[in-house]
């Protein structure tokens, strides 16, 4: 009996403070980056530009979106590395996030504009879907399903830990035709 | 210059309490002589640290802003009391102000308990040696004594508006006192088990310093719900935060202490759980402190991320849990009792309170450390919140009340008779179930847990009540601060019970001038005013209520724009009365210039910090009481 | 009035939304508004529900809610639907599934024991 009391007097203890001192040590858990799978939501919403429609049927393959809107600072801080992605013929589709129309395409004016799509989501109705808490996020799309989700800035340290593995893992080949 | 004074006195009282440890440990042969002298060295350890902290407030009340902490963290146009305040408001500073209190303690117990206690060298000795541990942290890992010269800034950062608040203010001294007075009993037990005679008594000269420090600790939970709920803006007084939850956990096992060294000061029963509990008070205190510092847990608490001072505290903790429980488990056969507990005898019913409590300790610490082990195995994040907590809590306080309600009257190592208060315990139920169901009946409730637990509450408070008629009737003595703090406790779980049943809210869109109704109460948006305040602007809504029954009421809720930090708060306005408060805070405004605004109607709330004062002014008479008997 | 109107909206100009006002139905349907949202964690901020939150994603959660409630969704639908778009931690009870099981079963357990050993033996 006592030596059972005992025996639980320490283990307890011990494997609390040591699951402790190793949780704190962990690297591996990288903020903000999430690559639960799941499936690419359906909508049909206005484009910024031409005021026509886009809809999921439109997007297929491989491509990114990013989340984006004039309001939001950290944006014109990642938008120079999008700006180098689109030259390197990735395709990203911009997702203008609760933004005055007008605002965003004199953002895009001044900013130059890294988007092969721009799709206005004035009341944030396919972020809602995309699980999507604020500007910027970026998500990667492979045939339909989202296979990496990146909430921040995304620059060069990002792209090589966050989506550059996921890329090569899936082999990821990005549509071209977007 | 004066900075640098503190500062060395601070090292020099770390140096004072290694000295008192050492000379502790050193002289074996304890009488009185020695332990006066010990008691003499901590003495003057204690008055070098307060002459530090002295100088330190006396720094930031004159906005001395060469000390960077004082820098970071106060402001020349707050008012004096806030100045005071803004110590504690993070990291250095409130580490400090711990580390003070808990030699305060060791000061009071060295000064009040008396000389030929065997225990008392060693005790100190144990306090001082916990001290140097804090000390040491505090002055190589978080110094507040830091300076920033040759140019010190003209001002301070402002401090987080909300902070400036009385209850806020206060809250964190009340808890600390709370937290670290166990230290008493912690370092108590400690010399007990290191000395290895079974036949000292040291649990009644405990009780005093125990019964003190669980008072503050109610209090220092009481005003935190109390401030969370006029202030936060959502009508929430509890909302399973893991920082509250790591207040809630010593605050239990502290209160399973209390009665179980009750048990252990009368006769050789339940050593082992007074002993076990004595550390585990103490050590949750300091897993608490090493929780909320270290980041590891996301809350509006979090004080610093820094992984370097959680590993030291962590260490630091984990170092003295080791030890403690080490010595306890070497120690076991001294605790053991040959005789068994009488069945149906007080000690069996508190012996049963240990292990319902026990069991909630755990359960709270599983829910807290849930989510860290599931998103380290597999790299998932969950929540455990409320639905667990209440899961677990709502039956397991149902059942220690059942037992409550049959331990009350019974007595100490004999079996108790309930055939004697046959009478009590038969009306009571009837009392209680007829009160239930008639408010069931009445308001239609259908929720069973509201039911069993106001049936509960009602047992507690009635028995009790029969307790008392029995006193003044046939002059049976009972212990009345007992009586008063489970009447407390009766009438804490039945305020909940019907807070939950019986609140309400709803947005309503007003405009200015208009008005709208909520539950036949008129509400009339009567005016808008903009305030200009020294440190922040406020738009000051001005609501004319009109009740059923004919009263009226003006409520003012606000929206304030603090000019520092640009933040924005929203300041709630209550109409308090003792069925129920009217709670109104201002939204935002849409586009056509009406204004949300969310009105909330909180039934018993105010019964609940009712409650809490019960509690915590029965444990203040009794300790009171005590005094003159710590030996 | 106009001049206090022109104050707040440059004060608190970025407080001002198109939200969508809470109406309802009927009065459970308003109870089971405000229930589910103290059930909801935020999912931007550090830590509180949806009911102590008025972060730009909180609003459209709580609306998206009402539109929800109104198309006759349950209180599991709904918290699967918005779990399944911003992750399972939003949700306040962690659920019992093999994962979680422990955490829910272990307070008994041990109490059970706990009991049992007091009142087989009748120390401690």
């Amino acid at each position: 009996m006592i030596t059972l009391l005992r025996f639980i007097i320490f283990v307890i203890p011990i494997s609390l403070i040591s699951f402790l001192y190793f949780f704190i040590n962990d690297n591996d858990y990288y903020p903000g980056a999430d690559f639960k799978v799941s499936d690419m939501p359906a909508f049909e919403l206005n484009s910024l530009y031409e005021n026509s429609v886009v809809n999921n049927f439109d997007l297929e393959g491989s491509y990114l979106i990013n989340v984006w809107a004039s309001w939001c600072i950290t944006c014109r801080i990642e938008h120079g590395f999008l700006v180098q992605l689109n030259s390197q013929n990735i395709p990203i589709i911009g997702l203008n996030y609760k933004d005055e129309r007008n605002d965003a395409i004199e953002w895009l004016g001044k900013y130059k504009d890294p988007y092969r799509i721009i799709i206005h989501d004035y009341s944030g109705s396919l972020a809602l879907d995309l699980g999507v808490t604020g500007a910027p996020e970026t998500f990667l799309i492979k045939n339909g399903k989202i296979i990496a989700h990146f909430s921040g800035e995304v620059n060069k340290r990002v792209w090589g830990d966050v989506f550059a593995p996921v890329i090569k893992k899936e082999k990821v080949v990005w549509n071209d035709q977007i | 210059m004066l900075i640098q004074i503190a500062h060395f006195l601070a090292i020099l009282s770390t140096g004072l309490f290694l000295t008192t440890f050492v000379f502790s440990f050193l002289f074996t042969k304890k009488d009185r002589n020695i332990t006066r002298l010990i008691s003499r060295i901590y003495s003057h350890g204690f008055l070098m640290l307060t002459s530090s902290f002295f100088i330190y407030i006396w720094l930031a009340l004159n906005d001395n802003f060469s000390v960077l902490y004082i820098a970071q963290h106060s402001n020349s146009q707050l008012p004096s009391f806030y100045k005071i305040t803004s110590i504690w408001s993070a990291h250095e500073g409130s580490m400090y102000l711990w580390i003070v209190f808990l030699c305060l303690w060791g000061f009071l117990y060295s000064s009040y308990s008396p000389n030929d206690n065997i225990l008392k060298a060693r005790t100190i000795g144990v306090i001082s040696l916990i001290a140097v541990g804090f000390l040491s942290f505090l002055l190589l890992t978080s110094n507040p004594f830091e300076t920033i010269l040759p140019i010190a800034p003209m001002d301070g950062a402002d401090i987080n508006p909300v902070l400036q608040d009385p209850a806020l203010a206060i809250h964190p001294p009340m808890l600390y006192l709370g937290y670290v007075g166990f230290v008493i009993a912690f370092a108590n037990a400690i010399s007990f088990l290191i000395n290895g005679d079974k036949s000292i008594k040291w649990e009644e000269s405990v009780r005093i310093w125990s019964i003190s420090a669980w008072v503050f600790l109610t209090v220092g939970i009481a005003l935190g719900s109390w401030w969370a709920y006029y202030e936060l803006g959502w009508g929430g007084y509890w909302f399973w935060d893991p920082v509250e939850n790591v207040a809630l956990m010593p605050w239990l096992a502290a209160t399973a202490f209390i009665h179980s060294l009750s048990v252990s000061s009368k006769s050789q029963l339940l050593r082992i759980w007074t002993i076990l509990l004595s550390i585990i008070v103490f050590s949750l205190s300091l897993f608490g402190a090493f929780i909320v510092r270290s980041g590891i847990i996301d809350s509006v608490h979090s004080f610093a991320n820094d992984p370097e001072r959680g590993l030291y505290l962590l260490s630091f903790t984990g170092l003295l849990v080791f030890s403690s429980l080490i010595l306890f488990s070497y120690r076991l056969p001294l605790l053991t009792s040959k005789k068994l507990i009488t069945p149906f005898s007080k000690e069996s019913f508190i012996s049963i309170n240990n292990i319902i409590f026990g069991t909630l300790i755990f359960s709270t610490m599983l829910g807290i450390l849930y989510p860290l082990i599931y998103e380290y195995l597999y790299l998932k994040k969950i929540s455990v919140g409320a639905p667990y907590y209440n899961a677990i809590f709502v039956p397991a306080t149902i059942l220690a009340c059942i037992f409550l309600f049959f331990s009350i009257d019974s007595k100490w190592q004999r079996t108790y008779r309930i055939i004697n208060a046959y009478t009590s315990i038969l009306f009571s139920g009837i009392f209680s179930l007829a009160i239930t169901i008639s408010v069931m009946l009445y308001f239609v409730i259908s929720d069973l847990w509201i039911l069993v637990s106001l049936f509960t509450g009602l047992l507690i408070i009635i028995r009790y009540l029969f307790v008392i008629f029995e006193f003044l009737i046939n002059k049976k003595y009972s212990n009345p601060y007992s009586i008063a703090a489970h009447i407390g406790l009766g009438l804490l779980i039945i305020s909940i019970s019907l807070n939950s049943q019986f609140s309400s809210e709803r947005a309503i869109n007003i405009k200015i001038n208009g008005d709208d109704i909520y539950k036949d109460y008129r509400i009339k948006f009567d005016n808008l005013e903009l305030i200009k305040m020294s440190n922040h602007d406020s738009v000051m809504a001005s609501f004319i209520i009109d009740s059923p029954s004919g009263k009226t009421f003006v409520l003012n809720p606000e929206k304030r724009k603090y000019f520092t930090r640009g933040q924005i708060t929203t300041e709630t306005a209550i109409h308090a009365t003792l069925l129920k408060d009217i709670y109104v805070t201002l939204g935002d405004q849409l586009d056509d210039g009406s204004w949300i605004v969310n009105i909330q109607f909180n039934y018993f709330i105010r019964w609940i910090w009712i409650s809490a004062l019960l509690m915590a002014i029965s444990g203040s008479f009794l300790a009171f009481s005590l005094r003159g008997t710590s030996r | 009035m106009i001049k206090y109107s022109f104050l707040t909206l440059l004060l608190f100009s970025n407080f001002i939304m198109p939200e969508s006002l809470y109406n309802f139905e009927n009065a459970a349907d308003e109870k089971r508004f405000y229930s589910l949202i103290k059930e909801i964690r935020c999912p931007k901020c550090t830590s509180g529900s949806l009911a102590s939150s008025n972060a730009p994603v909180s609003i459209d959660i709580k609306n998206k809610i009402i539109e929800l409630i109104k198309d006759g969704k349950s209180d599991k639908e709904i918290k699967e639907y918005i779990a399944s778009r911003f992750g399972s931690s939003v949700l306040y009870n962690p659920g019992f599934n093999q994962d979680t099981y422990i955490l829910w079963i272990a307070p008994f357990v041990i109490l059970l024991i706990a009991l049992s050993t007091y009142i087989f033996r009748r120390k401690v």
